[in-house]
């Protein structure tokens, strides 16, 4: 007996040496690092939390399996074809300044050598690190900045998931002529006669007066009349010669391309002077935010914005709708236009990675020329994600689309964006014409 | 015909309220010779002031012109105590940068207190309401209680003026000040009483115009550039001559109106393509300059 105990702790001992010596049957995950840039802190940090947190959330499916959740990334815990290693997400803050975002991107790289970058929001920024990234070698994904300039610059590093502003101008005309032609839910074919005079204000920076030349371009190329364009200043105090000035054109279509303030003094005005076109469409910004629709309230009742996400699109996407409670019980607030992008801008870096199967930049960039995500992975109302390799533009998803909702009352009396573009998850109605303030 | 119907109401309207912005400049100017640069801060002091007091005590934005003149002129005199007075030891020039300083100062003072974003008026017995006289003319509410309030301030700071022995005794100052203190005029309270007067018009132009601007710190720049050239074209130091050169200005930053009433009229599309609405000051700032060159001394001038 005791030569058997003897014998059984030699074999346990060499067992145990083993064990300690012996590398785990699965080789140590290893970490895929990714630069994050956003606006953390400044002008846009409340925008620079969304993002944050979308990202953030991102990373924490593609990290677990929740196998209720029906995406690719939910299922495997890491990267699979990287041996499960895990998404390392390092947040850097860019305060909205074009020259620290892009010494930001050049810490990442060299210090703490990232393999790829997610961002920046402002299209400015992203310019600036966009071209650190390619004079590196390092592959970027986009998800946020809308200016049509950003992937016309023949950049091999770079990829842009979300819609540009050629895009949403563009949904809109395709709006005006579902109009025309009786596409539109719960409004009767309108003659082109009736709509076909337009007239725009854009803010005078970069992007409103592109939206601005825009506008003017697509007007032409869909037979539409503008009568007038004008540019202001988003810091103007007093927009009433402005306002007074578009209704002498005798627009039935309003467009207008605002930030946030000068939305709400441009309603205001327009109400004042008791402007009634038959359609008013904001691009976005200033006319989505939430202080647009607290300060002016019923006012607002009809009026059209472009956006890239709806409270809405969870209702109708059953995907979007389970991320959203994922969002909600992480953050308190429900998925926006800017934290579901920039969940979808990780999404794909999960699926590049995966595709890649390597971490090598050539890799990446082979597999992010030739990755198509299909819509019913993704959040947002997408067909999909398939980034345009050939062409005047470079890394561009072809496969994104913009919303245009309108403002509504809903049943317990609060104003809500619905969808009312794109026509086949149109959400109610559209309210036509303008019912007046 | 209501396109050239409308811009003209409207700079009537608006003239009347520049006019009032002016008055305060050309008050102190008038009376002291000094130029002072940081007319637009108290502006922009006012404006605040009336925004505040609505929100904060729950009142029609409309009712705050007495808190906007009493801060007005505890801001003018104690200007003038505190700072201003020194000033005048100096040559012109400390004079001009000094007014210069005080411009600055209230600005970042107030980007200290109140924050850089925009705030406005968005409540109010008239606010957002308007009425149409026809022929499609519509005037906003707001604008005309301005204009008229305007209107019977100004001709209660020209009576102070002109019917009253304390506006003798700054007339007396401002045409001779070392003679009206050998008269026993205290000529140094009438430089104060002048800085308050003048602080505590614009103040109440401020609580007026707040109706329908929104508010940030640096909304006195436009102000002051408006107001100089309301005086230049009026006149340096002339009441009435403020009022009319306010009227003509109000019109002349409606020239983008007129521009478009001929530009339907004739259906000219060249004309629909020039941004005039982007050059609505420019024309000011032209007439400015013109006053300047062929007219220094204004219209009503009474100086030099």
């Amino acid at each position: 007996m005791k030569r058997y105990g003897m014998t059984l702790m030699v074999v346990f001992g060499i067992l145990a040496l083993m064990g300690l010596l012996m590398p785990s049957p699965a080789p140590a995950a290893r970490v895929v690092k990714i630069g994050v840039i956003y606006p953390l802190t400044g002008g846009a940090a409340a925008a620079g939390r969304e993002l944050r947190a979308g990202a953030e959330l991102a990373a924490e499916i593609a990290n677990g399996v929740m196998a209720d959740l029906p995406m690719t990334m939910a299922k495997n815990s890491g990267i699979k074809s990287l041996g499960g290693a895990k998404i390392k997400l390092i947040f850097k803050d860019h305060e909205g300044n074009p020259t620290l975002g892009a010494d930001l991107a050049k810490k990442l790289i060299l210090d703490d050598k990232v393999d790829g970058i997610l961002g920046c929001y402002h299209s400015s920024v992203t310019k600036t690190v966009s071209a650190v990234c390619e004079q590196y070698g390092v592959p970027m994904i986009n998800g946020t900045s809308t200016s049509p300039a950003l992937t016309k610059r023949g950049f091999k590093w770079f990829w842009r998931t979300t819609p540009h502003d050629r895009w949403f101008t563009k949904d809109l005309f395709e709006l005006l002529k579902g109009l025309t032609e009786g596409k539109v839910r719960g409004v009767k074919a309108v003659p082109k006669k009736d709509i076909i005079n337009l007239a725009s204000a854009c803010e005078k920076t970069e992007w409103g007066s592109h939206v601005s030349r825009l506008i003017e371009g697509l007007a032409k190329e869909y037979g539409f009349k503008l009568r007038k364009s004008l540019l202001y200043a988003a810091k103007a105090a007093d927009l009433s010669s402005e306002v007074r000035s578009l209704k002498a054109a005798r627009p039935d279509v309003m467009l207008f391309a605002s930030y946030t303030s000068d939305a709400i003094l441009m309603v205001k005005t327009l109400k004042a002077q008791k402007a009634n076109p038959k359609i008013i469409w904001g691009q976005d910004a200033g006319f989505e935010k939430p202080e647009f629709r607290n300060t002016l309230g019923g006012d607002i009742v009809g009026i059209l914005t472009r956006t890239v996400f709806l409270p809405k699109v969870v209702e109708i996407k059953a995907i979007a709708g389970k991320v959203n409670a994922l969002y909600k019980k992480k953050t308190g607030n429900d998925l926006g236009g800017a934290s579901a992008r920039a969940f979808t801008g990780l999404q794909t870096w999960v699926h590049v990675l995966e595709k890649a199967g390597s971490t090598k930049p050539a890799d990446i960039q082979k597999a992010a020329n030739s990755i198509k995500i299909p819509g019913k992975e993704l959040v947002v109302p997408w067909a999909g994600i398939k980034f345009s390799t050939s062409g005047e533009e470079l890394g561009q998803n072809v496969l994104g689309s913009g919303l245009i909702g309108q403002y509504q009352k809903g049943k317990d009396g609060k104003v809500g964006l619905e969808i009312v573009y794109p026509f086949d998850v149109s959400s109610a109605d559209m309210i036509f014409p303008f019912p007046g303030y | 015909m209501d396109i050239l119907v409308g811009s003209l109401a409207a700079g009537i309207l608006i003239g009347m309220v520049l006019a009032l912005v002016a008055i305060g400049l050309t008050i102190i100017f008038g009376v002291m010779d000094i130029v002072n640069f940081a007319h637009g801060e108290f502006l922009m002091i006012g404006m605040y002031t009336g925004l505040l007091t609505a929100q904060g005590m729950g009142i029609d934005p409309l009712f705050t012109l007495p808190f906007a003149a009493v801060v007005g002129f505890l801001l003018g005199v104690i200007c003038y105590y505190g700072f201003v007075k020194f000033l005048l030891r100096g040559p012109m020039v400390a004079q001009l940068l000094g007014t210069f300083g005080l411009m600055l100062f209230l600005r970042n003072v107030a980007l200290l207190v109140f924050g850089s974003e925009d705030r406005a008026v968005h409540s109010g017995i008239l606010v957002g309401r308007s009425f149409e006289v026809g022929m499609g003319v519509v005037i906003p509410a707001t604008k005309l209680a301005a204009a008229g309030l305007s209107v019977v301030a100004f001709v209660t700071v020209w009576m102070l003026m002109n019917r009253t022995k304390v506006g003798k005794a700054l007339t007396a100052t401002a045409l001779n000040s070392q003679g009206a203190r050998y008269m026993g005029i205290p000529t140094d309270r009438m430089n104060a009483l002048a800085w308050g007067i003048g602080a505590a018009s614009v103040t109440i132009a401020g609580a007026l115009i707040v109706n329908f601007w929104s508010v940030n710190p640096f909304v006195g720049l436009l102000f002051t550039m408006i107001a100089f050239a309301i005086v230049a074209l009026g006149g340096f130091g002339s009441v009435p001559g403020a009022f009319f050169a306010g009227l003509v200005v109000g019109i002349i930053t409606e020239i983008p109106g007129i521009w478009d009433f001929f530009t339907y009229t004739f259906n000219l599309d060249w004309m629909s393509r020039v941004p005039m609405t982007s050059f609505k000051y420019m024309w000011v700032y032209l007439a400015y300059f013109v006053i300047m060159v062929v007219r220094p001394r204004g219209l009503f001038g009474w100086k030099y």
